[in-house]
């Protein structure tokens, strides 16, 4: 190697450390952000970021945050996964490995969050995914917690205690029949947890009846169901399979309350149902009509005139876990943000978010909505038990 | 013992749509020894056109029944001219039928996704909401209709073949297509005359079906059942297709009703294969060889 050589070489790594050490100088916390700004889901991962945006202008305007006692700007570092998981990993290992970012937001859907949990955990950078609801974003296969993996949102099986919960207590039912899909983990987790949480409170499940995905006569089993006489019936399914399992229900002569999850709300719900599922109701992750969230719905309308998606409020609430975790961390080191993020109680604006050991909000609350003629109208807020 | 009548009930209504659907298999098998498998996408037009009569148009419940037989009857022919005289002509093997038929199916399918979309619709309510009750058993005013108007199609049918001109020549042609050609029964118009026929029964069935479920573009994947009806009872015949067919219904109502949904298929496929093996012409068939 020439000296010429060496000579630029160093010079090379001086320059290179010098930004390092330039960037490092400057009080700045940067927090990244990964979710779909185009393809199917780009409406919500748009949201998503917008909503960032708004906070992140929000919080620098009133000088940042409070990291031990010294005010850090905020830098967003947001980039377009496509609701793609390959790209959601090729992300993931930009933005702790190029662009260091202290904690990320999002991403959205369980599908590219399932995938980047283990680039998460090797930077030891924790991710606080938005509305992304499997068990196993949080949770391996085999049962092990993924340490720098937080959600915003409850999980798919939460739904089920929240719909025994309220059936129990504010419906005042005793006996459920639960009408379930068979193989369909969504199902079964809402199923399991329904199950166990109707009767712990001192219900009875007295049939437990099973079709199968793609079905379209389900009067065998409805059958079963009414000859089991149940107060309510739990209807874990997707809305296409409950609007024709409803219809199909009355006219067998069941005119028993049907209950279910977020697989439910759908523009096509009430038409293909009609009135089959008049005052039936249904667990979902907040309502747009609750007081609670009107002050964020009504800024997030002001700045980008055009209406806050539920993203816009998962992404609120995500970004708030992060905030308030980074405060209380006196910190910008990843590990230490995880370390507080395991510890946060914050109130959001989707409910109150307290991280249980497996990484998830516990007990958190639902709104429960009711079917009411052509409107889907919500009616209260309650936590699963 | 109500839960039982009830299972019957469901099974009995189950069936008779199998049945309208498994005829259509039954009358082309009988005459060209060859499964449409493009019929399932017949019958799934059949329901788009009866769904479009009744909301686009607005016509009432019957003509949209009226459109939609001729629709379908019309979509049959057109299938047998365009795609299948030419496959006569050259005296193609049977499996180039079959082929060709599962190709139809598959593009009139993916036709339908594209054009009009996969979501399910909803025919606007044509009965009174609620069932009739006799005793503890509920009666769907839907299925009633369903069961009648099935019942009433299959009567025609049945008549038609045994006691019309063209029905025995149907029924000649089936029997020995060239020794009836000699007769002087043209069987291009056999031909047509069948497709004709089970066309429209295929609409019928898709309106029924439509009506008691969901109008969607893969409604062809569950006429696959009628065809296992049609086989079960025997292929070619009129009546075991009606027999096979309500008790394929009834089995799988009451396999799901006191087993598991589970086990349905598995049972009724068991049930089947058995069937075949001992009685390789299903219930009521009479030819053994070829059952392609």
């Amino acid at each position: 190697m020439s000296i010429r050589k060496v000579l630029w070489l160093g010079l090379a790594l001086v320059l290179v450390l010098a930004g390092c050490g330039g960037a490092q100088k400057a009080d700045i916390v940067k927090i990244g952000w990964l979710g779909p700004k185009t393809g199917d889901t780009a409406l919500w991962g748009q949201a998503e970021y917008d909503t960032l945006v708004m906070l992140v202008e929000q919080y620098n305007a009133k000088g940042g945050i409070d990291v031990g006692g010294k005010m850090h700007k905020i830098e967003l570092i947001g980039y377009d996964d496509k609701g793609d998981s390959t790209e959601a990993v090729n992300i993931a290992k930009r933005l702790t490995s190029q662009d260091k970012v202290s904690a990320v937001v999002g991403p959205q859907g369980s599908g590219e969050a399932i995938p980047i949990a283990p680039v998460m955990n090797e930077a030891k950078v924790p991710a606080v995914a938005t509305t992304a609801t499997n068990p196993k974003v949080t949770v391996t296969e085999s049962g092990a917690v993924n340490p720098f993996m937080f959600r915003a949102c409850f999980t798919d099986p939460y739904q089920g205690a929240v719909a025994a919960t309220f059936a129990y207590q504010k419906l005042g039912k005793r006996k459920a029949a639960i009408f379930m899909t068979v193989d369909d983990a969504y199902s079964a987790g809402l199923t399991q947890f329904f199950r166990e949480s109707f009767t712990k409170q001192g219900g009875q499940v007295v049939a437990e009846v099973s079709f199968t995905a793609g079905e379209k006569d389900f009067r065998a089993p409805l059958t079963k169901i009414k000859a089991s006489n149940p107060d309510v019936i739990f209807c874990p399914n997707y809305y296409t399979d409950v609007a024709l399992s409803a219809k199909q229900a009355r006219e067998l002569g069941i005119d028993q309350v049907m209950l279910g999850g977020d697989g439910w709300p759908s523009e096509n719900l009430i038409s293909l149902a009609g009135t089959a599922l008049e005052g039936c109701f249904f667990v979902n992750h907040l309502d747009f009509n609750d007081p609670a969230v009107a002050d964020f719905k009504n800024a997030y309308k002001a700045k980008y005139n055009k209406n806050a998606e539920l993203n816009s409020y998962m992404a609120h609430d995500a970004f708030l876990m992060v905030v308030d975790a980074i405060t209380r961390a006196k910190s910008i080191k990843g590990e230490d943000i995880q370390k507080a993020l395991k510890t946060t109680d914050v109130q959001g604006v989707t409910g109150h978010i307290k991280i249980g050991p497996t990484n998830d909000p516990v007990a958190k609350d639902a709104a429960i909505i009711k079917i009411v003629g052509k409107e889907m109208l919500f009616q209260e807020k309650i936590q699963g038990q | 013992m109500i839960q039982f009548l009830q299972q019957l009930v469901n099974g009995i209504s189950i069936g008779s749509i199998y049945a309208l659907m498994a005829v259509g298999y039954s009358l082309v098998y009988s005459i060209m020894n060859f499964s449409n498998f493009a019929h399932g996408s017949v019958i799934m037009l059949g329901s788009y056109f009866g769904f479009f009569a009744m909301t686009l148009l607005g016509l009432p419940f019957g003509l949209a029944f009226v459109t939609a037989a001729l629709g379908s009857a019309f979509v049959a022919v057109s299938l047998e001219r365009l795609a299948y005289k030419p496959l006569r002509e050259r005296k193609a093997p049977f499996l180039y039928f079959i082929i060709t038929a599962m190709g139809a199916s598959i593009f009139i399918d993916n036709f339908v996704i594209a054009t009009i979309g996969p979501t399910p619709k909803m025919f606007p309510p044509i009965f009174a909401e609620g069932p009739i009750r006799l005793g503890q058993v509920a009666l769907g005013r839907i299925d009633l209709a369903m069961f009648a108007i099935s019942a009433v199609c299959l009567l025609i049918l049945i008549l038609f073949i045994d006691y019309t001109k063209m029905g025995k020549a149907i029924q000649a042609t089936a029997y020995n297509m060239k020794a009836s050609a000699l007769m002087g029964i043209n069987p291009n118009m056999i031909i047509i005359v069948v497709f004709g026929i089970g066309g429209a029964l295929a609409g019928v069935a898709g309106v029924l079906y439509g009506m008691k479920y969901q109008v969607f573009p893969t409604i062809g994947n569950i006429t696959l059942k009628s065809f296992i009806a049609a086989v079960f009872g025997g292929l070619g015949s009129l009546p075991g297709a009606l027999l096979g067919a309500l008790l394929l219904g009834l089995i799988e109502t009451l396999v799901s009703g006191y087993l598991s949904t589970q086990y349905r298929d598995l049972i009724a496929f068991i049930i089947l294969i058995a069937m075949l093996v001992i009685r390789p012409s299903g219930i009521m068939g009479k030819n053994v060889e070829d059952k392609a």
